[in-house]
């Protein structure tokens, strides 16, 4: 037989082989396994800050949030999580009714984050509030051309706004939101008008939005408020400012939703996972998450990054987060309707 | 010319052949089952809203740039082949270097440069004043440029490789009857080596209706990136595998039609006669035209972006982006490319050799169905996988294995791609020769046919290896915990928009492959082929 046919051969019963010692060794004791829905490098910093306190081995998968909850799904009870952290609590609750979370009674918790950003049996915990507002080009728009989210579907903007795809969480969560202050209607004219302006700016990141109306490719964007502070920290001089979208008299107030922590029903380390839960809970904790973000932390007694707008200056929609998991498939259905990419 | 003799007991290579392309088939099998049984709303909701533009997108992507590599693919083998000019040992290497490029390295880099407000445009404005714009390399022309310049290699490698092996005799047979040198190159040249430029082809086409890195960061909506944003947006799988239904529908067209217009036009080489044909010696002034062209397309689909990924690697490198984990990704990175190419080689030989030597209805459908794994989408690929893995294998799950599985599935193609003309080209008649003189079945493969396709077999493996490395949405969805890849890492860290973070690991994906690649087009490895085939 010719030489590199051979070679081929034992190559790959070799690589094959040592694959599958990898995969004994792979599962050692004191760890801790986290499916992370947010950006690797927005948490690593927190979970080696937790791994050097603990001494418990931290190991991270970072993907999409719904694409780890079908992950999830699939594994069933043979997955390796242990620990579930989104930026969706739609996805929190989704999860939570699939029951691959399990119900985490702790006073610690109780005591740091307040009820409304909890599961009602504490299966997910709210670790940091968002706000899905509006980004805006300082050389190209006024500040009061803009009062609600719902005015950028006028045909003023026409090629003028930039939105993310409509697989995007935030995206899901806030036509969710939308949609039970306004109803169908409204939200599906809104949609319509948004596919139409925003043509073919149609991102898959928000970073690439807050990019796009830096540059002046578009006037506004629709974004999580932590991208424009992230892009100012980065690029302090960039012509992009916040606003907090419908706020004027009887308007909806801004709309919100957290970052947060499930621990798995089919956890082996529920021990580590609850000493991570207390770690990101606990004050310092708090800050530490909320600021690498640059988002609002839950803990009543800890401060925000003092660059973002004063929490206590604006109003919240009031749809409770819980219900974002129920609204989430009409929605879906609502934006297919109308054929957002 | 003689066809190959038919054996009608079913033996053990038989067996192996149904058993693979029955595993082969079934998680495409499991996508169908989903989509037929997906609720008819779904599918209402989707034909009157996505799948009109997204059929027509891909559809017009996949032709434009399938029209542009045919042009830049078989030009440039021309010139390497028929040509003398400055530096053409180097250049007829060089310019397969693209294929060391993944489409999304070359996608961002070029979003960047040509991107509003990028230096490319910047400069532009310079002279044109502040309103003029470029190409801009999210429209259709951009993404077509792009994805072209990526793989029109596969186009120039296999007509190359057909133009060397090509017996100069039928040509000056042609001159001598005073056709003129155009008439000849497109009434007897392009005729005789259009199996090779249509195999590229088909390795281009498939290759672009089946990318997701590119379109991703390009924006451009295609089939495929459609169901990735359907697979990672929504918690339902239906509308994901009804939009890849209908790309496992177009991939089967695609290839039947291919294949018969393959079947056609079979050629064997005839030997005995065998000659190189001489290169021309052009003027200066052709050597400089050529020169140019050649450095035009080699700059532009690799020049200039490996000159930026050097630059912004320098820039993190200096910034301590070599640490531990670097070279953990790095590891992994090897390990599985290496696997898949190992194992897609070894599964598909018995394939192609049954489709070749014993092209019985069910051997050529065996072949076929193997091919529709290369078209099935990373995403559904993997999602396929995943599933029947967690219900027949969990304890497999979340292991190497799936993954490798997923790569097989998804690569198998490129590898039969190169097998079966490498199978094809050996002539039965050398077979049946060593038949009459009383080998076996078994020790006629062994000692005839397998030194004669050694270097399809090496080709095979290269290919699956090198688009390994560069796979990204079926590594993305079945990588274990802490089993991050190179192409992970690019994908990260440009999808942050971050340039600079992400350009160490793109290198170096680029600089592995470089010396697989080079394997390809080694002279030591031509030599030897035609050392075997007169």
């Amino acid at each position: 037989m010719a030489s590199p046919a051979r070679a081929i051969v034992a190559l790959t019963f070799f690589l094959g082989a040592l694959s599958v010692v990898q995969l004994a060794t792979a599962s050692a004791a004191d760890k801790l396994v986290v499916y992370s829905g947010r950006a690797e490098r927005l948490i690593k910093p927190v979970l080696d800050e937790f791994q050097s306190k603990s001494g418990i081995q931290v190991e991270v998968l970072s993907s999409g949030t719904t694409e780890l909850v079908n992950r999830l799904q699939a594994e069933g009870e043979h997955t390796p999580a242990d620990v579930f952290l989104t930026n969706d609590a739609g996805s929190l609750e989704h999860a939570r009714e699939l029951k691959l979370l399990r119900s985490m009674n702790m006073r610690e918790v109780e005591r740091a984050i307040p009820s409304q950003f909890r599961a009602s049996d504490n299966s997910w915990i709210g670790l940091s509030g968002r706000f899905w507002i509006v980004v805006y080009n300082t050389t190209l728009v006024k500040a009061d051309q803009i009062k609600s989210l719902l005015d950028l579907s006028q045909p003023q903007w026409k090629d003028k706004i930039a939105i993310p795809n409509s697989g995007s969480e935030y995206l899901q969560a806030g036509v969710s939101v939308i949609k039970a202050t306004f109803g169908d209607e409204r939200t599906k004219q809104f949609l319509q008008g948004l596919k139409t302006n925003a043509g073919a700016q149609v991102y898959q990141k928000s970073s690439q939005i807050v990019e796009a109306v830096a540059k002046g490719q578009v006037a506004v964007g629709i974004v999580n408020h932590y991208y424009i502070y992230r892009h100012l920290a980065a690029q302090p001089t960039s012509p992009i400012a916040a606003l907090m979208p419908d706020q004027q008299e009887g308007g909806m107030g801004a709309i919100m939703n957290v970052s947060g922590i499930g621990v798995t029903r089919a956890s082996k380390h529920v021990d580590n996972a609850k000493l991570l839960i207390e770690f990101l809970v606990a004050q310092a904790g708090q800050k530490l998450f909320a600021d690498l973000d640059k988002e609002y932390p839950l803990h009543s007694d800890v401060k925000a990054d003092p660059a973002l707008v004063d929490r206590h200056t604006f109003r919240t929609a009031p749809v409770p987060l819980a219900r974002l998991a129920e609204l989430r498939e009409p929605t879906l259905t609502l934006i297919e309707q109308v054929g957002l990419h | 010319m003689a066809t190959a003799k038919r054996f009608n007991a079913p033996s053990l290579l038989q067996w192996i052949g149904l058993i693979t392309v029955a595993c082969l088939v079934l998680p495409t099998s499991y996508i169908i089952y989903v989509a037929l049984t997906a609720a008819p709303a779904v599918w209402s909701r989707l034909w009157s809203t996505r799948i009109p533009e997204l059929l027509w997108n891909t559809l017009s992507l996949a032709t434009s740039v399938a029209v542009t590599t045919c042009m830049l693919g078989v030009s440039l083998a021309l010139i390497m082949v028929r040509y003398e000019f400055p530096g053409r040992r180097i250049w007829e290497w060089a310019i397969v270097l693209p294929l060391a490029m993944p489409t999304y390295v070359l996608a961002y880099v070029y979003a960047h440069l040509f991107g509003t407000g990028g230096p490319a445009e910047q400069w532009w404005q310079a002279f044109m004043g502040s309103e003029a714009r470029l190409l801009s390399p999210h429209s259709f022309a951009g993404v077509t440029l792009i994805m072209a310049l990526d793989t029109f290699p596969f186009v120039y490698l296999l007509t190359r490789s057909a133009l060397l092996t090509l017996n100069v005799s039928f040509e000056e047979v042609a001159r001598a009857c005073g056709v003129s040198p155009w008439a000849t190159l497109w009434r007897v040249i392009l005729p005789l080596i259009r199996p090779a430029i249509a195999a590229g082809l088909a390795l281009v086409i498939v290759y672009v209706v089946s990318d997701f890195g590119a379109v991703s960061l390009l924006r451009y909506q295609t089939l495929t990136y459609a169901v990735y944003q359907q697979m990672t947006g929504r918690y339902d799988q239906s509308a994901a595998s009804i939009l890849s239904l209908l790309l496992v529908v177009m991939a089967l067209v695609f290839l039947v039609t291919e294949r018969w217009g393959r079947r056609r036009s079979r050629f064997y080489q005839t030997s005995g006669r065998y000659r190189t044909p001489t290169r021309r010696l052009g003027g200066p002034v052709k050597a400089v035209l050529i020169t140019t062209y050649v450095l035009l397309v080699f700059g532009t689909a690799f020049g200039i972006p490996a000159f930026m990924l050097i630059h912004w690697s320098l820039t993190s490198v200096s910034q301590g982006a070599l640490d531990a984990r670097f070279f953990g990704f790095v590891w992994n990175s090897s390990v599985l490319s290496a696997l898949a190419a190992g194992s897609a080689v070894l599964i598909g030989l018995p394939l192609a050799y049954l489709a070749s030597r014993r092209p019985s209805r069910l051997n050529i459908a065996c072949l076929q169905a193997a091919y529709a794994g290369y078209a099935l989408p990373g995403p559904v690929t993997a999602l396929a996988v995943l599933l029947l893995f967690t219900h027949f294998v969990p304890a497999l799950y979340g292991s190497v294995v799936v993954l490798v599985v997923a790569y097989v599935l998804h690569f198998i193609p490129v590898g039969l791609q190169s097998l079966e003309p490498a199978l094809q080209q050996v002539t039965p008649n050398v077979e049946e020769v060593a038949r009459t003189l009383g080998c076996t079945t078994r020790q006629t493969f062994r000692r005839v046919t397998l030194p004669l396709i050694q270097n399809g077999c090496i080709t095979a493996s290269v290919l699956v290896f090198l688009q390994t490395m560069k796979e990204l949405p079926a590594t993305l969805l079945l990588r274990p915990v802490g089993f991050d890849t190179l192409a992970i890492r690019v994908w990260l860290e440009a999808s942050e928009e971050y340039y600079q973070l992400a350009a160490p690991s793109a290198l170096l994906i680029v600089l592995l492959s470089v010396p697989a690649l080079l394997l390809l087009v080694s002279k030591d490895w031509r030599g030897r082929h035609q050392g075997v085939v007169t």
